[in-house]
């Protein structure tokens, strides 16, 4: 009896430090937790600021800015809108000395803190945001688009290679006789290169282009940035397989490669010379473009 | 609100069904033996001080009645028990004039409780050796594990770079060391709590005579 009742209080003791040590372990497993927020917070990266630049008109302008008189706003950034507008004053016809304002504006801060004017700000950042706009589409009317440069370049590549190999007009076959070096008689048949295949090979090739979105400014490296493919095309257009022959060290263009293949599947059907049988077409392709 | 790039619970969160298992079990072997270290710790401590304390009592009184009485007060004490069950069956004794017969009683009730007391004193201790030997290859298991997976991904992958091994890598050798966490405590304990046990075992094994001995030449 003794011995039970014993037993019972050293098993109480024992669930009650049992209780004891998990609380220990939730406890640590939370201090842990802690810990790592904190020290994260420790290393948090800064918040970013986005900051607008724009321009002053006077004698420390851009040029464009100081031709332009219609544009003399000044735009102040959106993290002060409790504090007063300066007292600029849209004037179109006029630039006005900038510093004059600037001088001025600390005063009707301290003179008037309760009058602010958010009526004649909200016109002035419209207008120049407007300004930059109208500047930027014009900068990039005047830039041509880099998938046509690159198309056309891949276009040029493809036309010359062509040219080179004399197959670019029409289709051709030879038949030859010749004496091998070892006395016998030997014949030969070969045949030109076709014009429809190479152009075929030139219209996948563009279409490829177009659908590769790829950009080298994120390759840290272009050393050994080529990437050999080949495309199994079925007679109807579709591509049935992709075979690297060799991979990029980055992944991010092979993969780059792997979709503008995707993409472009279904291709154009295959040209009737080639028969009902389905062709392989190998590329390479650089961050300059496709070869 | 835990963010995916926090440490060690960011790589838990990635982890397998295997190595989260292997985890639980760890956690469960560390808690429990966690437990077994501070029921024993106190347990231990508060044995050997009363035996000490008791036999300082007993050799400077040597009247086994007193003795029993003050040994009322160290309840905790191997060395106490076993005098009061030999005193117990020395005063159930009827005929004490047969002291061959008084002696062999009283000595087998002392062998009983000192084996009882042993029993006591090395109960759970065994746990915390089979913590300390089965979690380092329990947590060897789990990264094993997480590692072979973290290849099978790699070769999904057919991408061999730092970013893509490392992580894998990283969340298996959680379970080794979860592995080592549990078992160097327990290993440090079960050490120091079997000197501890060898100590009062050699007090019990040499006073048992002197306290049958007391009982028997008693005034």
């Amino acid at each position: 009896m003794k011995n039970a009742q014993n037993r019972l209080s050293g098993e109480k003791k024992f669930s009650y430090w049992l209780a004891w040590a998990a609380a220990m372990h939730v406890m640590v497993f939370f201090l842990a937790i802690s810990f790592q927020l904190w020290d994260a917070g420790r290393h948090a990266e800064p918040k970013i600021l986005t900051v607008t630049l724009v321009s002053l008109p006077g004698s420390g302008a851009s040029r464009e800015y100081s031709d332009n008189k219609g544009g003399t706003e000044a735009v102040e950034t959106p993290s002060q809108p409790n504090l007063p507008t300066p007292a600029v004053k849209k004037n179109a016809s006029q630039p006005v000395p900038v510093p004059e304002k600037v001088s001025v504006t600390p005063k009707q801060i301290a003179v008037e803190p309760l009058k602010p004017r958010p009526i004649e700000k909200k016109p002035d950042i419209n207008q120049a945001l407007l300004r930059l706009k109208q500047n930027v589409d014009k900068k990039m009317a005047q830039l041509p688009p880099p998938s046509t440069t690159n198309l056309s370049n891949a276009l040029a590549r493809l036309q010359q290679k062509v040219k080179s190999e004399g197959g670019a007009t029409g289709t051709g076959s030879g038949r030859g006789q010749g004496s091998s070096s070892t006395g016998r008689n030997g014949e030969g048949r070969g045949s030109g290169g076709s014009g429809s295949e190479d152009s075929y090979k030139a219209q996948i090739a563009s279409i490829i282009q177009q659908n590769w979105s790829f950009s080298n400014q994120l390759l840290k490296n272009s050393y050994g940035m080529e990437v050999y493919v080949r495309v199994n095309i079925l007679t109807d257009g579709t591509i049935r397989q992709i075979l690297y022959d060799r991979r990029a060290p980055s992944e991010y263009l092979n993969n780059s490669v792997k979709k503008a293949l995707e993409k472009s599947s279904p291709l154009p059907a295959l040209p009737k010379e080639e028969g009902s049988r389905d062709v392989w077409i190998g590329f390479v392709f650089t961050p300059e473009g496709l070869k | 609100m835990l963010d995916s790039r926090l440490g060690i619970f960011g790589l838990l969160s990635d982890a397998g069904v295997v190595v989260l298992m292997v985890l639980s079990v760890l956690l469960s072997f560390s808690v429990i033996s966690w437990a077994i270290i501070a029921f024993k710790f106190g347990y231990l401590r508060k044995s050997l001080r009363e035996s000490k304390a008791f036999l300082d009592y007993f050799f400077e009184v040597y009247n086994v009645d007193k003795v029993f009485t003050e040994s009322e007060k160290f309840r905790h004490g191997s060395l106490p028990r076993v005098f009061r069950s030999g005193y117990i069956e020395y005063r159930a004794l009827g005929d004490k004039g047969d002291t061959q017969h008084a002696r062999a009683r009283i000595a087998r009730a002392v062998k009983r409780e000192v084996n009882a007391e042993n029993k006591r004193l090395s109960a759970l201790v065994p746990f915390l050796a089979t913590v300390g030997n089965t979690a380092p290859f329990i947590g060897l298991f789990g990264t094993v594990w997480g590692i072979m997976n973290s290849f099978h991904n790699i070769g999904l992958t057919q991408s061999a770079s730092l970013a893509a091994v490392a992580p894998g890598i990283s969340e298996a050798l959680i379970a080794t060391a979860a592995g080592l966490a549990a078992a160097i405590p327990a290993v440090i304990a079960y050490n120091s709590f079997t000197q501890q046990i060898s100590v009062i075992e050699r007090d019990l094994e040499e006073f048992s005579p002197e306290f049958v001995a007391a009982f028997i030449n008693e005034p």
